[in-house]
């Protein structure tokens, strides 16, 4: 018998065919489908007994009661601690992915501490009269925020500045109120503590006064789309109705609905009414409302031990003179309110000034300051949280570590301290122990959820709970009946005036940090568009073709404090005249409250 | 209980299932905070968008959609759809489609589950999905170093190549599984299973619990006049019910597109 090319090539085919017919070639698609599963790519997740631990989140004033599930004392997940009465059980999107942001790419690993020291004790040691040393605390009214204060009063011409206070440190009390008047706050979306906010939502109105339909004038029970830029006509007309005619010809409102809502105001109180930035006008208007007392209160002081009250007082940047500081210290290891660079840069003396930024990344103060030192970050720092701006009640709540932090982390506490010459101590402790001396108040424990007198407690457990999870509230009332002098003179938050050079008016579309957050965080503005990418602005489309820059993706920002470089997308929703913005560091660099801007092409 | 669809009778699925886990979502609560969609990814080990993702390409399980009602102006309102498998419990058509039976709809709990181990990528039930709520992994899940230390131990990460979606977070159905194993009980008592994204909902617009527990939430909601389902005339019979008093917003959810021919606000 003689074999072919033909035969052969028959074999094969059906032995390629008849195999089809076997397990084999299925098996190896199954294998290869467990091998990729397994590849060298793709992480595993560590093992380990699961434990619950607690915390507070320090990545807003908030300060939200967490609970981090732990796997082999790793957190792997945040959520809420249910029937917390300060933060009922939600943090936001930003605190739920907290536990990663010790792994940002971005982190700060290496600083020159030393140098540091170094170069201030120098340039201390050459500070002329008329100059200061100064530090910038973004976070202020912690036990570090004291340490800053006693050290700038131990120090020649120490100065302690820190961003203006909301309501200049008067709390609101949301449960008080019927009807909420908002203009262009963001009530809804990271204005005060989002659990304790939703919570009262059900008992008040709340009117959303705004150009654009932010996510809380979505969800008010009313939104008024007023004209760019209008707010304070508005809030004048409100408290006095002679001046209505002209609001209505500034808000695009008519007499009839200013008028109504004046007489809304009136006749379903309580009532608050809430600015974006302290406007004098919504601050006035309150206390025609007689929010005082009501809606607006003191909250009672959280005690310090009576060492720290020789502490240098607080100022805002705008009391110093310019060009007179020589070393400046820059707090931003916990986020805060952000003051635009362009406002501190004038303050600092013309000739060698020493700037020392304590943060976890590059990406705030860092990028101006000579010395940048990393910093413990949450979930890694110890920290104590002051009172939420929606706290009527005085509050201590410390966010204790839930993994510790890597080596030649720099403590700016200690740091300061040593450069003023003291011992910063434990100055949470002592704080802690001032607290329980005082007898005040009420502890609320975590892990259990029971509210015990703080009477009933010994100072070694009080100490002991807070760090395990743990709040200490006191709700007394403060009694003061007339209208505060600090709310009649505001701080130096001021609108800007109209400009034809710059012609738009900025709204921040998102929550106000320079912080980074988590990368998972991408999910909400590149895996989907829910929210913009920090650095993007929208605006509508006819404006961007007046900017000319119809069809770009990316453009330059640019407002009487400088210009950065930022996305843009075509949006109909926005007004023409207006930029929605998500502030990213290089945004809040040049623009403050009320801020004007053009766009112009990259 | 659920009254039944008056055009088809209840499956055997339905019949025999355990439980039938649903979901209420309140628009009318629904910030469009996000929290829902990161916490998802945190208990579901999703990564972070890979350097090329976009709208289109990105894992999100649960994703919130800002739609509007179309007008222009003052006129113009919107609203959060927060969008998940919708959990069909009827002609469930990824299942129809899965040439590898890598979706399941299980019996148990009546969740429609995705194993990606038998997954071939081929994307059909992604065509075959009408509510989008299937992701496929075009890159290989990466995360920044270190942050792999953060990942759930419960949940495996997916490999390149093949589809996910939303299962409920079938990881903690399994944990409360046996937790009520070991203290003796065959059943989860209501309350002690809850996925991610309504344990993380800050203004509890989302709740969850068993359909077939009258007494339970979306149980209630179900029968709400003002209750909704997405494309409820496909007959899939989803187990998200949608609730908003708002006459637009039930009338979006009917229609393919919203007036103005977008997906959502911004394109």
């Amino acid at each position: 018998m003689q074999r072919t090319r033909r035969d052969i090539l028959l074999f094969m085919g059906g032995g390629a065919a008849g195999a089809m017919l076997t397990p084999a070639p299925w098996r190896l698609v199954t294998d290869a489908a467990i091998w990729s599963e397994n590849w060298p790519g793709i992480p595993r997740p560590a093992r380990g007994e699961i434990t619950a631990r607690y915390t507070n989140c320090a990545l807003c004033p908030a300060g939200c009661a967490v609970r981090a599930r732990c796997v082999a004392g790793q957190p792997v997940s945040l959520a809420g601690v249910a029937g917390n009465p300060l933060s009922q059980g939600a943090p936001c999107a930003f605190g739920l992915t907290g536990h990663q942001l010790p792994y940002h790419p971005q982190r700060l690993k290496q600083g020159t501490p030393e140098e540091a020291a170094a170069a201030v004790r120098g340039a201390m040691a050459k500070c002329g009269p008329g100059e200061s040393v100064a530090v910038l605390d973004l976070a202020p009214g912690r036990a570090s925020s004291w340490t800053y204060r006693r050290a700038m009063a131990a120090v020649a011409n120490g100065v302690y500045l820190a961003p203006p206070r909301p309501l200049g440190g008067a709390a609101v009390n949301l449960a008080k109120a019927r009807t909420v008047l908002s203009l262009g706050a963001p009530v809804l979306d990271g204005w005060g503590t989002p659990g304790n906010v939703h919570a009262a939502r059900a008992n008040f109105r709340l009117i959303q006064a705004e150009p654009w339909e932010s996510r809380t004038a979505a969800l008010a029970d009313e939104w008024l789309p007023i004209r760019p830029g209008s707010e304070a006509a508005l809030a004048l007309a409100l408290k006095d109705p002679k001046t209505a005619p002209s609001a209505a010809q500034a808000t695009g409102l008519t007499e009839k609905q200013i008028l109504d809502l004046a007489n809304e105001l009136t006749a379903s109180g309580p009532a608050l009414v809430l600015s974006a930035d302290d406007l004098p006008e919504a601050l006035a208007l309150n206390q025609a409302l007689g929010a005082w007392g009501q809606t607006l209160v003191a909250r009672p002081e959280v005690p310090v031990p009576d060492a720290w009250k020789k502490a240098a007082p607080e100022r805002v940047v705008a009391s110093v003179p310019d060009s007179s500081i020589r070393v400046l210290f820059i707090d931003e290891s916990v986020p805060g309110s952000h003051i635009p660079w362009s406002a501190v840069e004038k303050k600092l003396v013309r000739d060698n000034p020493v700037v020392v930024a304590f943060a976890w990344s590059l990406e705030g103060y860092g990028r101006h300051a000579q010395f940048t030192l990393p910093t413990a970050v949450y979930p890694e720092l110890t920290s104590d949280i002051p009172p939420a701006i929606d706290s009527p009640a005085a509050t201590f709540r410390i966010s204790a570590p839930l993994v510790a932090p890597p080596a030649r982390m720099t403590d700016p506490s200690a740091f300061i301290a040593k450069a003023a010459g003291m011992d910063a101590g434990n100055a949470l402790q002592e704080r802690a122990d001032a607290i329980h001396k005082s007898g005040r108040g009420t502890l609320f424990t975590y892990a259990d959820g029971k509210s015990t007198p703080l009477k009933d407690i010994k100072p070694d457990a009080f100490w002991k709970s807070l760090n395990e999870g743990a709040c200490w509230v006191d709700d007394a009332a403060v009694g003061r009946a007339s209208w505060p002098a600090f709310l009649s003179s505001p701080h130096d938050t001021q609108a800007e005036p109209q400009s034809t050079a710059f012609p738009l008016l900025v709204a921040f579309a998102e929550p106000r940090t320079a912080s980074l957050t988590s990368p998972l965080m991408s999910k909400l503005y590149q895996d989907s568009d829910l929210r913009m990418a920090p650095n993007t602005a929208a605006l509508h489309p006819d404006t961007a073709r007046a900017s000319g820059i119809a069809g770009a993706a990316r453009a330059v920002l640019e407002t009487q404090y400088g210009r950065c470089a930022i996305g843009v997308i075509p949006d109909e929703s926005v007004p023409p005249g207006m930029l929605e913005v998500a502030a990213g560091p290089e945004v809040l660099d040049i623009c403050g409250a009320f801020t004007r801007a053009k766009v112009v092409a990259a | 209980m659920i009254a039944p669809n008056s055009k088809s009778q209840p499956s055997r699925e339905r019949q025999r299932a355990v439980s039938r886990y649903g979901m209420s979502i309140d628009l009318d609560r629904c910030t469009g905070c996000g929290a829902c969609m990161v916490a998802c990814a945190v208990e579901n080990n999703v990564p972070p968008a890979h350097e090329g993702a976009t709208a289109r390409k990105g894992i999100t399980w649960i994703r919130v959609f800002k739609v509007d009602n179309g007008e222009e102006g003052a006129a113009r309102r919107s609203v959060f759809v927060p969008v998940l498998c919708q959990q069909c419990g009827e002609d469930t058509p990824c299942v129809h489609v899965c040439p590898q039976q890598a979706v399941e709809v299980d019996p148990a709990t009546g969740i429609v589950g995705q194993m990606p181990e038998r997954c071939l990528g081929c994307r059909y039930c992604m065509a075959a999905c009408p509510y989008h709520a299937r992701f496929f992994n075009w890159w290989d899940p990466q995360w920044p170093a270190g942050m792999e230390k953060t990942l759930n131990p419960d949940v495996a990460p997916r490999m390149r190549g093949v589809v996910e979606k939303c299962n409920f977070c079938h990881g903690r159905w399994h944990a409360a599984k046996e937790r009520a194993a070991a203290a003796g009980k065959s059943e989860i008592e209501a309350g002690a299973y809850v996925p991610a994204c309504v344990e993380s909902c800050p203004t509890g617009a989302i709740r969850f619990g068993d359909l077939k527990d009258a007494a339970s939430e979306p149980a209630v909601a179900a029968k709400d006049a003002h209750s909704f389902r997405l494309l409820e005339k496909l007959g899939t019979e989803p187990k998200i019910y949608y609730h908003s008093k708002r006459d637009w917003v039930r009338q979006v959810a009917a229609a393919p597109k919203p007036p103005n021919g977008k997906e959502n606000a911004r394109g």
